[in-house]
């Protein structure tokens, strides 16, 4: 008897609770704590850097507002193009290179056989180790004193392999780095993408005539389109961020071989103490990398199937 | 064009056999329907032919060739799809013209023929859109498409129809017909509707769970069925089937005794019939209590229009006759029907068909 008459109130506070008024403020106040870390952690930085990028820094102190100066130098600055130059073409060939081995792995490993799941498995594995630690492993392979690729060109006969005192061949060098780290990546994206196809389609190209070649060109990578851009987005978003491998391979070297624009940023910022010209620095790298994205998007719902 | 055969298939899934060593003879240029239930094999049967699935034992032949294990491009069949699995990113003219690219036709060829298949299955307005645009109905009339444009040593087709609406369904049965007739193609042609494959087949194939039960032209699956299954599986409403025991006398069914002529007699009494079947048309009203009548209640009565369905209990069996158009009765009221024995066939205990209807009647 007691028990009705209790259940009765509870409810009916509940139904108070879940008033008009409730309704319309819940969601606001379970959004409230992510939206405040999200202001803190995030928004206020960004507004900071921004702040910071508009100001001209010594010894770590704002002195001056010099408005858009900063990117103007950036501009005509020698330095900050050729990082950009060599960011563009480290982005393009890593991020091809990756894209091509990711889905030739892909395709490859779309097949069942025997040992298939060990084989996916080890292939990940680059991807999981700490990047750091990836450059330290290529710093070692690398070295042209007791590097293993040395130690190989020794054995057979042959001289010191010097890789990372080269321009182009330690460009090159990190490059390869960042293939064998990344390409698990895209190899685990489009092997999901491959998977997730209809089949029935590709069954439809075998009867109708078309061969490996043909089936690849006109259904696969049609179809696989989407996760395909997608993945290059991603990586390229990614690839343009690049700073650890290189910072612990090369520093940016030899000369300005390796030199990336996060690297530049960096020395700008904790080597020569120009904090807002790094600021301005990082702004714009945040802006080529938007623009970038907002562009592959549009490319990709126009090119997309739905129009 | 060229002949199809089956020889002594075998399908099996892990533990499941799916197919039985099935023998299947298709002459060239002939239209077969393989009919059955669901699950009966029927779509594991054409992947074989076409390709797609490799048998556990056997051979396919396409002419003269042993095609068991070519690669579906190399067989040059034109397949339609249960799901149709058209191209989700090529337009419905791409789709439909997909095989004939793959053949490296020129482009003005190709939109000549899109346009004339278009046509011809009344799709033509929807050729620039995308597959997901498309009703079911109109995915499985592209998919139609595709296959007959062009011109394999086979089509196969599964169940192309099942998605259509009645009318749609009508015109087309008619029209795959004449097409198939005009390229005179060899089609084997799947469904589990037993009108489509009486009306446009030259050979039924009758298959249950995984073995062929009959293979004849669409009149003697009607009138000659091998077995008590393909019986009921064919007509509609289907052949009724009432226990029946022979005697000197002549056939004891549902209470009554049917005389039977002296030949089909002795055959009947020979093999140990248990049931008889009679199809419904055979079936006519007499009065109760004369001759050879069966006496029994009314259990419904069905006006379809042309023709009046009646069914009719006798204890805990049921007959379904074909009235003429105007027929009533009250149900529960009392009504005699008769048939002829001649018309009847004989199933013995494991239901195959000992003894036949004595002479063609004419169906409907
Ligand atoms: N890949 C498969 N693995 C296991 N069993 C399968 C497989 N494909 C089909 N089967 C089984 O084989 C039997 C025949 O299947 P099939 O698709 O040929 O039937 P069907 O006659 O075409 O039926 P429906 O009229 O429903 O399309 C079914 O019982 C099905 O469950
Ligand atoms: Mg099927």
């Amino acid at each position: 008897m007691t028990d009705v008459v209790k259940r009765g109130t509870t409810m009916r506070r509940r139904e108070r609770l879940q008033g008009a008024g409730m309704d319309l403020a819940l969601p606001y106040l379970l959004l409230a704590p992510a939206v405040l870390i999200v202001l803190a952690v995030l928004v206020y930085p960004l507004w900071d850097g921004l702040r910071a990028s508009l100001m001209f820094y010594r010894y770590g102190k704002p002195l001056d507002f010099v408005g858009l100066d900063n990117y103007i130098q950036l501009w005509t600055d020698p330095q900050f193009l050729n990082s950009l130059w060599v960011t563009v073409r480290f982005v393009f060939f890593s991020v091809a290179l990756e894209t091509i081995l990711g889905l030739a792995l892909a395709l490859f490993c779309l097949r069942e056989f025997y040992g298939i799941r060990i084989l996916r498995t080890i292939l990940i594995i680059p991807m999981v180790i700490t990047p750091v630690v990836v450059a330290i492993v290529f710093r070692l392979i690398y070295a042209s004193d007791a590097g293993m690729l040395t130690a190989f060109s020794e054995a057979m006969g042959g001289g010191q392999v010097q890789i990372l005192g080269d321009p182009l061949k330690a460009f090159t060098g990190l490059v390869v780095l960042d293939v064998w780290e990344w390409t698990p990546l895209m190899f685990l994206i489009l092997l999901a993408g491959l998977q997730s196809l209809p089949q029935e389609p590709f069954e439809a190209a075998r009867v109708d005539g078309a061969g490996p070649w043909r089936t690849f060109v006109d259904h696969t990578l049609p179809m696989l389109r989407p996760v395909l851009a997608i993945a290059i987005v991603l990586r390229t978003i990614d690839a343009f961020g690049t700073f650890d491998q290189v910072f612990v391979l090369t520093r940016g070297g030899p000369g300005e071989a390796t030199r990336l624009l996060p690297i530049l940023g960096y020395e700008m910022a904790f080597k020569f103490q120009q904090t807002g010209y790094a600021a301005a620095l990082f702004v714009t790298i945040g802006l080529i990398i938007l623009a970038f994205a907002l562009f592959a998007v549009r490319m990709l719902k126009r090119a997309g199937p739905d129009t | 064009m060229s002949g199809v055969r089956y020889e002594g298939i075998e399908k099996r899934f892990e533990a499941f056999t799916a197919l039985h060593a099935l023998n299947l003879d298709i002459p060239d240029r002939t239209f077969l329907a393989l009919l059955g239930p669901s699950g009966c094999g029927k779509t594991t049967a054409l992947r074989i032919l076409a390709g797609l699935e490799t048998p556990t034992a056997g051979k396919v032949i396409i002419g003269d060739r042993d095609v068991t294990r070519l690669q579906p491009r190399d067989r040059d069949v034109a397949m339609v799809f249960q799901s149709y699995a058209l191209y989700p990113h090529m337009t419905i003219a791409d789709n439909i013209g997909y095989p004939l690219r793959i053949r490296n036709v020129d482009a003005a060829t190709r939109a000549k023929k899109i346009a004339e298949v278009a046509q011809a299955l009344e799709i033509d307005p929807l050729l620039d859109r995308h597959p997901r645009q498309l009703s079911g109905g109109q995915r499985q009339r592209v998919a139609l498409a595709r296959a007959i444009v062009r011109d394999p040593a086979a089509f196969l087709m599964d169940e192309p129809l099942s998605n259509l609406d009645a009318r749609l369904r009508l015109s087309m049965r008619g029209e795959i017909k004449r097409l198939c007739h005009r390229l005179g193609a060899t089609t084997i042609y799947v469904t589990h509707d037993q009108a489509e494959a009486l009306t446009m087949a030259d050979l039924v194939a009758v298959m249950r769970q995984g073995e062929l039960q009959q293979l004849a032209p669409p009149a003697d699956v009607y009138e000659r069925p091998a077995n008590r299954f393909v019986a009921l599986f064919v007509g509609n409403p289907p052949m009724n089937v009432l226990r029946a025991e022979v005697s000197e006398q002549g056939i004891h069914v549902a209470g009554a005794t049917v005389p039977i002529d002296g030949a089909r007699h002795q055959r009947c009494l020979a093999s140990a019939i248990t049931e008889l079947g009679i199809r419904p048309e055979d079936i006519r009203l007499a009065a109760p209590g004369s001759p050879g009548a069966l006496s029994g209640e009314v259990y419904v009565v069905e006006p379809m229009g042309n023709e009046t369905l009646v069914d009719v209990r006798f204890g805990d069996e049921r007959v379904t006759l074909r009235a003429a158009k105007g027929f009533t009765a009250a149900i529960g009221s009392t009504l005699g029907v008769a048939f002829d024995a001649a018309d009847a066939c004989f199933f013995d205990s494991s239901g195959s068909t000992k003894v036949h209807r004595a002479r063609n009647g004419e169906a409907g």
